[in-house]
């Protein structure tokens, strides 16, 4: 079954530095398999057009590919409201300008966690120094993971709750469900960056009772620059537009414009075609497979892999409970970070160094980076084994 | 690229191992070729910016001839100061200047140099251009 998977990715063949490819950099961007190339290169081959206002056959190719992709997020996630953005950073920066200046203003408070991505950290500070707004933060605990107790604290008078599903850095799953039902009994709307959680767990959007949820194709099988921000309906009516420009306007005269009142008004110029495509196709693809399973099987090749790291005498940093991502952080006792990632290239392995765009998270834990490892679909038991082979092997001569 | 031969010679030396391991172990054997900065003199002056390991450069006259201070908490960085060092250290300003970045490149250390990526070295090498550039 896992063979056959792996087949379906073309680049999965290829070797590095004379060694098979072994990708262990999926919490950057997974690979893409050949059914999403495919889909994108016989758009730009067939049906390469504008979308939306025309009435020529390849443009009603292009708008069908593109408005596929809203309704496939849609059915996928349960959700009544798509905006495709470029990926996640633009979704959660659209929440700041399209629902934060309409919403919040000098003395209102957003919460958001240690445990963000600069993507949702950026933005709010950003917002916060325009109107003076508060910005409070939840500390991460030893254990990796949120104080709940401060948060619980620190919802009064908050407006808005920024959560990570998933750390990037840490693999930790937060505790989604409680967040939400604290954060709306204090009156506050909640949005949370899934671009880590999307890939591992199919999220249903209602369920989860989240105001805004933003994430991004391409670390789930899709393709680069594109991603999406699921809306609440009552919340959608309340957000103003962002960017101007063709496709979110209704009608345009020298004294004004009106606009569109669905997802378009938030979605100017033209947009991400080939790749609403792709995603389509990447959706289409992992339909196929048992996702719950599948994480099941990768969070336990990264338990495995955290377990023999600190039999190695090596600082992992992170839990790998059943729901958290198959994402590995360690640092090396002996082997500086930068080095350790050049000495894995030189084997065929990539793995990722670096602050993660984390840094708050990074200066909580008192460290300035790690190496990262993670995990995913195509990923297999051998691939650990080999990482783990080559780790020992390289310690030996370099340690 | 012409090369001060004690540099051309060291990129042969490297051309001449086809194991990517290899190479970098002899770069990291380059590191005890850097005249040492101890950590105690870093300051945000001489921080090799952008650059993800903790990496600091002096560059300092000494009659009229170059003389690199450097140091790094990446072997992978210091080795290739010490390279740079190998390189440029008792040259005049005006030589030191004609040397081209590509070297590590060339020698199959690194993939890309492009100015736009953070790379260590590229960052470290533009640094020290910048520096002898002033004491010029």
């Amino acid at each position: 079954m896992l063979v056959a998977l792996r087949d379906d990715f073309p680049i999965l063949k290829r070797e590095v530095n004379g060694y098979p490819l072994i990708y262990l950099d999926n919490a950057a961007t997974t690979q893409k398999p050949q059914v999403v190339l495919d889909a994108m290169n016989e758009y730009y081959t067939s049906s390469n057009s504008n979308v939306h206002r025309a009435v020529h056959t390849l443009a009603g190719e292009a708008t069908e590919g593109y408005e596929s992709c809203r309704s496939q997020l849609k059915e996928w996630f349960n959700a009544e409201r798509a905006v495709i953005t470029s990926g996640t950073t633009e979704a959660i920066n659209l929440v700041a300008h399209a629902w934060g200046r309409a919403n919040l203003s000098e003395g209102d408070a957003i919460v958001l966690t240690e445990m963000e991505h600069h993507s949702d950290i950026v933005p709010w500070q950003m917002l916060a120094e325009e109107r003076g707004i508060e910005l409070r933060y939840v500390p991460v605990l030893e254990d990796f993971t949120l104080d709940m107790e401060v948060y619980a604290a620190s919802l009064e008078n908050a407006k808005l709750v920024c959560v990570v599903h998933t750390s990037n850095v840490l693999g930790v799953r937060n505790p989604l469900e409680k967040i939400t039902e604290l954060a709306h009994s204090n009156g506050a709307l909640v949005l949370i960056d899934a671009a880590q959680g999307v890939p591992h767990e199919r999220i249903d959007f209602q369920e989860s009772d989240a105001d805004f949820m933003a994430f991004s194709a391409h670390k789930m099988c899709g393709p680069t620059g594109i991603g999406a921000l699921l809306v609440r309906p009552e919340v959608f009516e309340t957000m103003q537009p962002f960017m101007g420009g063709g496709d979110m306007i209704e009608t345009v005269t020298i004294n004004g414009s009106t606009y569109q009142t669905n997802e378009h008004k938030f979605e100017a110029g033209t947009p991400r075609i080939a790749e609403a495509i792709g995603w389509c196709a990447a959706f289409e693809w992992m339909s196929k497979l048992d996702l719950r399973k599948e994480h099941q099987r990768l969070i336990g090749i990264a338990q495995w892999v955290a377990n023999e790291l600190r039999s190695m005498g090596i600082s992992v940093y992170g839990r790998h409970d059943a729901a958290d991502s198959a994402v590995v952080s360690f640092l090396h006792p002996s082997i500086q970070s930068e080095d350790l990632a050049h000495l894995f290239d030189a084997r065929g392995i990539a793995v990722r160094t670096g602050h993660h765009c984390a840094q708050p998270l990074l200066h909580r834990l008192g460290i300035s980076g790690t190496v990262r490892a993670s995990f995913y679909l195509y990923n297999t038991m051998d691939e650990a084994e080999t990482f783990i082979e080559q780790l020992k092997y390289i310690t030996e001569r370099f340690g | 690229m012409t090369y001060p031969e004690e540099l051309a010679e060291l990129i042969e030396e490297f051309q001449d191992i086809d194991d990517k391991m290899e190479r970098l172990e002899m770069v990291f054997d380059m590191a005890d070729e850097v005249i040492p900065f101890p950590p105690e003199h870093w300051t945000q002056t001489t921080k090799v910016q952008g650059c993800q390991s903790e990496a600091h450069v002096k560059v300092e006259l000494q009659d009229g001839k170059i003389l690199m201070l450097s140091g790094a908490d990446a072997k992978l960085v210091q080795g290739l100061m010490g390279i740079l060092s190998i390189a440029i250290n008792g040259s005049a300003p005006a030589q030191a200047l004609l040397l081209s970045p590509n070297f590590a490149e060339e020698m199959g250390i690194l993939n890309s140099l492009s100015p736009s990526r953070s790379n260590g070295f590229r960052n470290m090498f533009d640094k020290v251009m910048k520096e002898i550039r002033i004491l010029e």
